[in-house]
């Protein structure tokens, strides 16, 4: 009956539980969005070799040095589709920070 | 030799009591800690279930995010495959365009580059106008990128 009562008194215990928790929030990164372009506005010219002259003429005429950077009709809509190549990749990469932003700062505020 | 048989025996009694008063304590300190273990138990699985909650939630938010870009690379490939269209649509061929009408087209192309331009304002956090907002109609909105300046607007 004493090693029945050693027996069960000392060695089968209960353990208190533990539970850990604890959670250190890195500081928001916080940076302010760039302003948004202001693009300016540009003129574009068609001369052809019927009306180069008339537009050159044109252009002393307004003061403007009579030179033109041209491009060809297909470099044209070349240009044309990489300007909104860059225009949709643009969108994209903002719209991507505002879900990130609105994913995990709007998260902390509503914590908070 | 009867009495040293009878102390033996009392000592017995006496150790056998003790051991059942310590054991009774020791139940208790383990009814205890098990009460407490429970309280922990059922405060844990609250959390657990709230943090499922707020998983679903997260789940839900990063689908719909998803599905959200997903319109928006559509609709961008949409506008560029208008722009695409506008150049040779039925065999077009804006050289040969601009040669017969050449200050037509240069009016047109100056009027696109114009909205190219707010396009590009637009991408970059530009808010929209009122106008553009309310734009429902073809003759109203921007047609290089009707996916960003016209929210309101639906292709007919």
């Amino acid at each position: 009956m004493l090693t029945l009562t050693i027996f069960l008194t000392s060695c089968a215990g209960v353990k208190e539980l533990s539970i850990f928790k604890e959670e250190v929030k890195r500081q928001p990164l916080a940076l302010e969005k760039p302003t948004p372009l202001q693009m300016e506005k540009i003129q574009w010219i068609i001369v052809t070799s019927e009306n180069a002259e008339e537009v050159f003429k044109k252009m002393e005429e307004q003061g403007l040095d009579p030179v033109l950077f041209g491009l060809t009709d297909n470099d044209y809509q070349l240009i044309a589709k990489n300007f909104a190549r860059i225009r949709n990749q643009l969108k994209i990469q903002n719209d991507i920070i505002d879900k990130y932003k609105d994913y995990y700062e709007s998260e902390e505020e509503t914590k908070e | 030799m009867f009495g040293t048989a009878k102390l033996i025996m009392v000592g017995i009694m006496v150790t056998g009591l003790a051991g059942g008063v310590a054991y009774t304590y020791k139940l208790k300190a383990d009814n205890e800690m098990l009460k407490a273990n429970a309280i922990k138990m059922e405060s844990a699985i609250d959390e657990q279930k709230t943090l499922i909650q707020n998983q679903k939630k997260d789940f839900a938010e990063i689908l719909e995010t998803n599905k959200q870009m997903n319109l928006l690379i559509n609709n961008l490939r949409k506008d560029i495959e208008a722009l695409d269209k506008r150049f040779n649509k039925k065999d077009r061929d804006i050289g040969k365009l601009a040669i017969e009408k050449s200050k037509v087209i240069e009016r047109i192309i100056n009027k696109a580059s114009d909205k190219a331009a707010r396009c590009m304002e637009i991408a970059s956090g530009s808010p929209l106008t009122e106008e553009e907002k309310n734009a429902t109609k073809k003759s109203e909105i921007n047609t290089e990128c009707p996916s960003l300046a016209n929210p309101n607007y639906i292709p007919y």
